[in-house]
């Protein structure tokens, strides 16, 4: 029992020690953390509510008494894009999660079981694949309405797939390995196999397709607002700050309000990608990475440690 | 699989919470309950509710759309006008992102850590980044506002009646879109080409003396197009379906704005007839799908191989 634990932990720690030689996931986690950080602190750092009315100062654009401009009604720039952060990256991170629930419940079970289920399942996830994901979007919206847990749902449920393909795919292999096998002559429940032994071996596609799924929503977020079908205009997010966009006049003189919620969506995004390129290295023991190497030297180096 | 899609589509939308009626008739007429009762009895809104969907269907397959709550047109003569637009702006921007990304992935993956390959890295990276629409709005900015080489939006002017007079409005929006695709087929074929490049046959054509140019194109090319292609046929709805938010920042008058307008409006006739389209176009590309890959590759012909 002590041993497993100190097995579990070591891993853990050769996870956390790849996961920072990697320069991609290091990049892409700095980037994450600042903007997390800027997000929380948004009110701090820009000295002004994100929502107070300066009506003097309406449509400046940068300067040193706003760094990011001020749109019509003298709203602080600065303000309202590093708090926007908060309900974009919050969205993601939410509806992401969500996805991910369902395509692993669905691509455990669908995967396991296969036969007739699992074609039902696979017929679903290609055809919502294939819609084209704004138009799905829209059309869910509207039968919903409108609101940020509305949103949520559904890239929660227009979501899915990539998680499902890729833990179905997992289950179809694991599920002729003796472990399984050996549980199933235990005569353990389908359930109890699924989810207590299968599962934790199919960690890390999970995770990539979470890092994954943040990043096309964030982006979908961003597009959903700018059209005004998304979050509530009065929540500043980054996608609701870029409807000023839909004006000719604001793209044409007023860049400073469309051009900065813009680049902090690219940014993280970009962040975000790097994380998950970063994951699927150190993950994915088929793309070549340290971790067989390194788990040896750690079986090596305590082995040494004990004789002496 | 259409019939469930059709299903699907028409039941959804009896969920929601609004009355066609309410949408259709002005509120000052809106009184009159009498009224509104007989024009229900009339639509066929009493009827069971299985007996309503029979009809739609039976109205869809014949080409009956119906008619637009909002603007009370013909939903067919809607897309009869729209479509055309939306195809020119999509199948523009398929063409030239494929044949862009097939070349420079091609040379991408055929000489790694070459220019084309870092270019290609560079777009795949940061394409995905950023959202389509603001590569749109920065093109907007650059050659609609500071220099006016082009025009900011729309896709006719008065005034313009051959195709090469508008082609100037044309040039944004299949740019926008066709940047906003690169950077996954990008990303697909330079992959395809690598892993192609591994396999034995390729050695065993250089190991021939087959000179690389050949190795390259009759080779690897063609052995590598089979995930490119299936990621170009799952395209395919777009075609259909247009890019809502490319038409939104350039107020392109095709199936996206029109979509758009009809969630904005509610306006349900629109958004069913539009989404059956779309699902039936995936269904065809699908089976298109199978059918490429059974050329490119003999071994997954259908039917198992007899």
């Amino acid at each position: 029992m002590q041993k497993k634990k100190q097995d579990q932990q070591s891993t853990a720690r050769i996870f956390v020690r790849n996961l920072l030689h990697n320069p991609s996931a290091v990049i892409g986690l700095t980037i994450i953390s600042i903007m997390i950080l800027c997000a929380v602190f948004a009110v701090q750092i820009a000295g002004v509510e994100p929502d107070y009315i300066d009506p003097i100062e309406g449509r400046q654009g940068p300067s040193w008494d706003h760094l990011m401009g001020t749109d019509q009604l003298g709203r602080d720039m600065l303000s309202r894009v590093l708090s926007g952060g908060r309900q974009s990256i919050y969205v993601g991170v939410i509806a992401s999660f969500l996805a991910n629930l369902i395509g692993t419940v669905l691509g455990a079970t669908a995967g396991y079981l296969g036969g007739k289920i699992d074609a039902v399942v696979m017929r679903v996830s290609e055809l919502v694949m294939t819609f084209p994901q704004l138009i799905l979007v829209l059309i869910f919206v509207s039968l919903l309405g409108q609101g940020i847990n509305n949103v949520i749902i559904v890239f929660a449920l227009t979501g899915w797939m990539t998680t499902f393909r890729l833990v179905r795919g997992e289950f179809f292999s694991l599920r002729e390995e003796a472990f399984v096998e050996a549980d199933r002559a235990f005569g353990f429940s389908k359930p109890r196999i699924i989810f207590r032994h299968i599962l934790p071996n199919t960690m890390s596609p999970i995770v990539v397709a979470f890092t994954i799924n943040i990043a096309i929503f964030i982006i979908a977020e961003a597009g959903l607002s700018f059209l005004g079908l998304g979050v509530p205009v009065t929540t500043p997010t980054w996608g609701n700050l870029l409807t000023a966009a839909q004006n000719p006049v604001v793209v044409d003189e007023y860049w400073w309000l469309w051009v900065f919620p813009a680049m902090s969506i690219a940014i993280f995004v970009l962040g975000v990608n790097f994380v998950g390129d970063g994951l699927r290295d150190v993950l994915d023991p088929r793309h070549k990475s340290l971790i067989a190497k390194n788990k040896w030297k750690v079986v090596l180096v305590g082995r040494l440690g004990r004789k002496k | 699989m259409a019939f469930t899609i059709s299903a699907l589509i028409f039941f959804a939308s009896r969920l929601s919470p609004i009355d066609p009626i309410n949408a259709m008739v002005p509120p000052d007429m809106a009184s009159d309950s009498a009224n509104l009762e007989q024009l229900r009895e009339e639509l066929g809104l009493n009827d069971h509710i299985i007996l309503q969907y029979l009809t739609w269907l039976k109205n869809i397959a014949t080409g009956e759309f119906g008619y637009s709550l909002q603007s009370g047109q013909k939903i067919s003569e809607i897309l009869a006008l729209r479509m055309p637009a939306t195809l020119e702006l999509v199948l523009s921007a398929l063409v030239l992102s494929t044949i862009l990304a097939l070349t420079l992935g091609l040379f991408a993956g055929a000489k790694k850590g070459g220019i084309a390959d870092k270019l290609s890295r560079i777009l795949g990276v940061v394409g995905i980044a950023i959202p389509d629409f603001f590569i749109g709005l920065v093109l907007l900015n650059l050659f609609a506002f500071r220099v006016e080489w082009l025009p900011t939006g729309n896709r006719v002017a008065p005034g313009q009646v051959t195709f090469w007079d508008r082609f100037p409005n044309l040039i944004l929006p299949v740019a926008t879109l066709t940047i906003a695709m690169l950077a996954v087929l990008i990303r697909y074929t330079r992959n395809s080409v690598l892993d192609t490049l591994n396999r034995d046959f390729v050695k065993t054509a250089r190991s021939k003396g087959v000179p690389e140019w050949r190795v390259l194109y009759s080779h690897v090319f063609r052995n590598s197009l089979g995930p490119v292609m299936v990621l170009l046929a799952f395209r395919l709805p777009l075609l259909v379906g247009g890019s809502i938010l490319v038409e939104t920042v350039f107020q392109w008058p095709g199936i996206g704005t029109t979509i758009i307008a009809a969630v904005t409006a509610s306006d349900y006739p629109v958004i069913m007839v539009v989404s059956m389209i779309i699902a039936m176009v995936i269904l065809v590309a699908s089976f298109l799908v199978d059918i490429i890959k059974s050329i490119l590759d003999p071994r997954v012909r259908l039917g198992g191989g007899n």
